[in-house]
């Protein structure tokens, strides 16, 4: 019976194809690929129709209304109305063609597309745990070739100089004492990042190479009016959103097939590749490498589960782990089992339960002493913080100078620090005008805005400064670029800032791009996803040629 | 792999596996009930009894509401306070789920992932109103190819053996609790006097764990209620039936055990083979009537031992240094 069955079943499969006139799978389904893909087209062209009002010209262009913010912000994709940059002009053309109708139509297919594969993040305080999508525009920020190769020259310049600077301030503490010293003992140890008991440690790793401290750095950038690309913040310890840049890409190649296959953009699919062998490269070639997450309720958990995936190790929470004979083990199913790299997403102080916080419930007992015997790999090195410090982010360049004798490649945001008496003057005569920060503060705390304070305010703040100056720093109000984006109103202006990503391990790799945010709300300069921010791809073109030569394919 | 991240995969099978069973419940009840005359049969409330409901049931709905078909239903399907509703029970396959993004495949979690955005945001609940019997089809497809994609997209190893041992356990626990119904609706059957609306609600019950047509190729004669408990309780080759599910469930342990250390496996193994072998040596004859619900809530009581048993052994093993010591 079963072996008529079978008989039937064959029979049916060998007349479907006959009946479409070809043996090969291969063949038959990728033709339904394209098929699909056309009647999607159709469909997409057809409601994009149905949609369209009567005055507006079959394909209006993406980009015919869109003009750029007056006052000379940097526009990232225009010089001016109707004026694409040239690097990127060709790419920007093809975009442009699509039509705004059918743009709009991709937008909801990207939407759709990150609810379908449950991308989401958590939103805090809420019991339900009810889960976002972090918004997306699909008008990509586009950086041209040669502009991005000297970005990257840049940040792997200032993550160089953090490293030897943690190496040293955890090691012989040369930039103390040298006579010209760019920064002082005080500033540094006295950031709330600083572990005393780091002091004499040596992060495991080859001998041969300077060790890694700032295993995955976040460096986050603003334009300038003038185009120049300026460091606002580093981010030395567990810096996220890493696997948006990722799946955004992802779901954009989903939604614009067409576009890819005539424009060349850097990949950065090799992050996950990257990481790994980077951690690695630091450890013995049969070594086992695990996430360390804080436990599938944190905001980030999606990332620490897809990096966990894309780099094919464990995820493990801080319950699942301990330390015996200070070697770091995992408990299995089949018995303790030895890990030896921990690329870990949680704070430093909460690591440790017997160094640090001892009600920290997230971390390993004895995890630090494992460390400390050169046991495990732990990314990123424990007390990076005194370096991504905002009180010593002003004398990052002097450090890049005094490390490696050269001039930094890329600028940063012009800050005062409040414990050198002349900024102190200055800053206190130009409130009205700066921004002024507390040093152990993020999230918009202890933070003085001074073209929307008060009279009061200013003074009121002026007292907190004069009672503790080097708790505090000071930058002019930064114009944030801008980068046309999806509205209701249609393609309109909005602020952007980009965050790279830089891994090192026994040497540094930087992702083409990276994460740009970019604040949904006219006017808005805050580009926070807990505020009213979404994301965008990041697009590195391969050679501004080949942009060129698309120019051409595409005429 | 990871002792917590095995009792995931465990729970994230056993959830599913649960909601596909109370979904079948819920659709064969109605249509089951269409042929019974009023005030023969407790219609509905033997359903909360199964799932050992009762109290917060009563809690929630002071009686006569066990009477009321709409409440029940509702109550076991999106009953958010209810730890055995369908909602409940995908909310938590679902966080499972994402709990172990890094074990099991993309094809596993989109499937949970739609079968979950389906249901929480309206769609579903508009065809639970509307087109009830497609619903609960919706739900079980959904769940059966979330289950058969696990065997089609994972290697064939722990994770996915931890998976299989979770549906297999739940399954017969469920298995049992659908024939426990017969008894609550009806009361103790009786082999020699065996009224219509009694050998209804056995096929019923045939009907539920898709056993049906299995049964006519089994039993060639006219069917009757004691051959048809037999047939869902002892038969190892139907695969819902209470024996075949805990067999299978054996098989895997046994592959656990074999792979890993199986001294760790002991005690479970010796709960089930005590259960399989009791099972196996029971006479349908003597055991049919008041003694089979007995028989039943043991089987029942001694799967969760197990479950509790494999818990403490792959789970939640406690401190592991001193098997670091011993090897």
């Amino acid at each position: 019976m079963a072996s008529t069955r079978r008989a039937v079943r064959d029979d049916g499969r060998d007349s479907k194809q006959g009946a479409r006139g070809s043996g090969k799978v291969r063949d038959v389904s990728e033709k339904r690929r394209t098929d699909e893909r056309r009647s999607d087209e159709r469909r997409s062209e057809r409601r994009a129709e149905k949609h369209r009002g009567a005055e507006k010209s079959a394909k209006a262009p993406v980009f015919a209304g869109y003009e750029p913010l007056p006052g000379g912000c940097y526009d990232e994709l225009f010089a001016g109305a109707g004026k694409a940059r040239p690097a990127i002009a060709p790419v920007v053309r093809q975009l442009d063609q699509l039509g705004e109708h059918e743009v709009r139509f991709r937008q909801r297919l990207a939407d759709g597309a990150f609810l379908q594969s449950g991308i989401t993040f958590r939103v805090y305080g809420d019991p339900r745990g009810t889960e976002k999508i972090f918004p997306f525009d699909v008008i990509p920020r586009i950086v041209g070739a040669k502009e991005w190769d000297k970005v990257e020259k840049g940040l792997e310049q200032r993550v160089r100089a953090l490293n030897l600077f943690l190496a040293d301030v955890y090691g012989e503490e040369r930039v103390f004492k040298a006579r010209n010293a760019p920064v002082s003992e005080a500033i540094v140890k006295g950031s709330t990042g600083y572990l005393a008991k780091m002091r004499g440690i040596r992060p495991p790793g080859p001998k041969h190479v300077d060790p890694t401290y700032v295993h995955v750095a976040g460096i986050d950038l603003v334009r300038a009016p003038n185009g120049d690309f300026l460091v606002l913040e580093d981010n030395l310890r567990t810096p996220s959103g890493v696997s948006y840049v990722l799946e955004n890409r992802l779901v954009m190649k989903r939604v614009f097939p067409g576009l890819f296959a005539k424009v060349k953009v850097r990949s950065v699919d090799a992050y996950p590749q990257k990481l790994r062998d980077g951690l690695m490269s630091l450890a013995g070639e049969d070594s086992t490498l695990a996430v360390l997450t804080p436990g599938h309720y944190n905001s980030a958990y999606f990332e620490h589960s897809f990096l966990a995936r894309r780099m094919g190790s464990m995820l493990v929470q801080g319950s699942d782990l301990f330390v015996h004979d200070d070697r770091l083990y995992v408990k299995t199913t089949k018995g303790p089992r030895r890990i030896e790299v921990l690329y870990r997403r949680i704070d430093d102080e909460f690591l440790d339960p017997t160094v640090f916080r001892p009600d920290s419930l997230l971390g390993v007992p004895g995890i630090v002493q494992a460390y400390a015997k050169g046991n495990v790999v732990l990314a990123n090195g424990l007390g990076n913080g005194c370096a991504d410090d905002k009180g010593v982010y002003p004398f990052v360049p002097d450090l890049i100078r005094f490390y490696l004798g050269e001039e930094p490649i890329l600028g940063q945001v012009e800050t005062y620090h409040c414990s050198r008496p002349d900024h102190l003057s200055h800053v206190l005569a130009n409130l009205e005008h700066l921004v002024v920060k507390a040093v152990d503060a993020s999230g918009g705390y202890g933070m003085l805005f001074g073209p929307r304070s008060t009279k009061k305010e200013r003074k009121d703040f002026a007292e907190q400064l004069k009672a503790a100056p080097r708790g505090y720093i000071a930058q002019p109000v930064v114009e944030l670029s801008t980068c046309p984006t999806l509205t209701k109103k249609g393609v309109a202006p909005r602020r952007v800032d980009l965050r790279p990503y830089v891994v090192t391990g026994t040497s540094t790799w930087v992702l083409p791009g990276g994460l740009s945010r970019v604040a949904l709300k006219e006017g808005s300069y805050v580009v926070n996803s807990s505020q009213g921010g979404g994301s965008k791809d990041t697009w590195v073109l391969a050679s501004d040629d080949a942009a060129s030569d698309a120019q051409e394919a595409g005429e | 792999m990871i002792s917590r991240v095995a009792g995931c995969c465990f729970w994230m099978h056993r959830y599913v596996e649960r909601a596909e069973n109370l979904c079948r419940l819920l659709k064969v009840n109605r249509s089951f009930l269409l042929d019974v005359p009023e005030g023969v049969a407790d219609r509905w409330f033997p359903l909360i009894i199964v799932s050992g409901e009762q109290e917060r049931f009563a809690e929630l709905h002071p009686p006569p509401a066990g009477d009321d078909g709409e409440i029940v239903e509702a109550y076991l399907t999106w009953e958010e306070r209810s730890p055995v509703s369908v909602i409940t029970s995908m909310r938590w396959a679902r966080e499972n789920a994402r709990t172990t993004r890094e074990v099991i495949s993309l094809e596993m979690w989109e499937t949970l992932n739609d079968l979950w955005v389906d249901l929480s945001r309206g769609k579903a609940r508009r065809r639970y109103d509307t087109d009830r019997d497609t619903f609960y089809k919706r739900l079980r497809d959904g769940c059966d190819l979330f289950l058969g994609l696990s065997e089609q997209t994972l290697l064939d190893e722990e994770p996915l053996d931890f998976m299989r041992l979770g549906m297999w356990l739940e399954r017969a626990s469920q298995t049992a609790r659908m024939l426990d119904v017969k008894h609550h609706t009806l009361g103790p059957s009786r082999a020699d006097r065996e009224s219509p609306v009694e050998l209804a609600q056995w096929s019923a019950l045939l009907y539920s764990c898709s056993a049906s047509e299995a049964y006519y190729k089994r039993v060639p004669s006219k069917p009757d209620g004691r051959s048809i408990a037999a047939f869902l309780l002892q038969d190892p080759a139907l695969p819902r039936s209470v024996l075949g599910c805990l067999l299978r469930a054996r098989a895997t342990l046994e592959r656990i055990r074999t792979e890993g250390r199986p001294e760790l496996g002991d005690e479970p193994a010796a709960l089930l083979d005590g259960l399989i072998d009791r099972l196996r040596t029971r006479d349908i004859d003597t055991i049919f009537g008041q003694s089979i619900h007995d028989e039943l809530t043991n089987a029942i009581d001694t799967t969760a031992a197990i479950c509790a048993s494999i818990d403490r052994a792959y789970f939640d093993p406690g401190d592991q240094s001193a098997l670091l010591v011993a090897s």
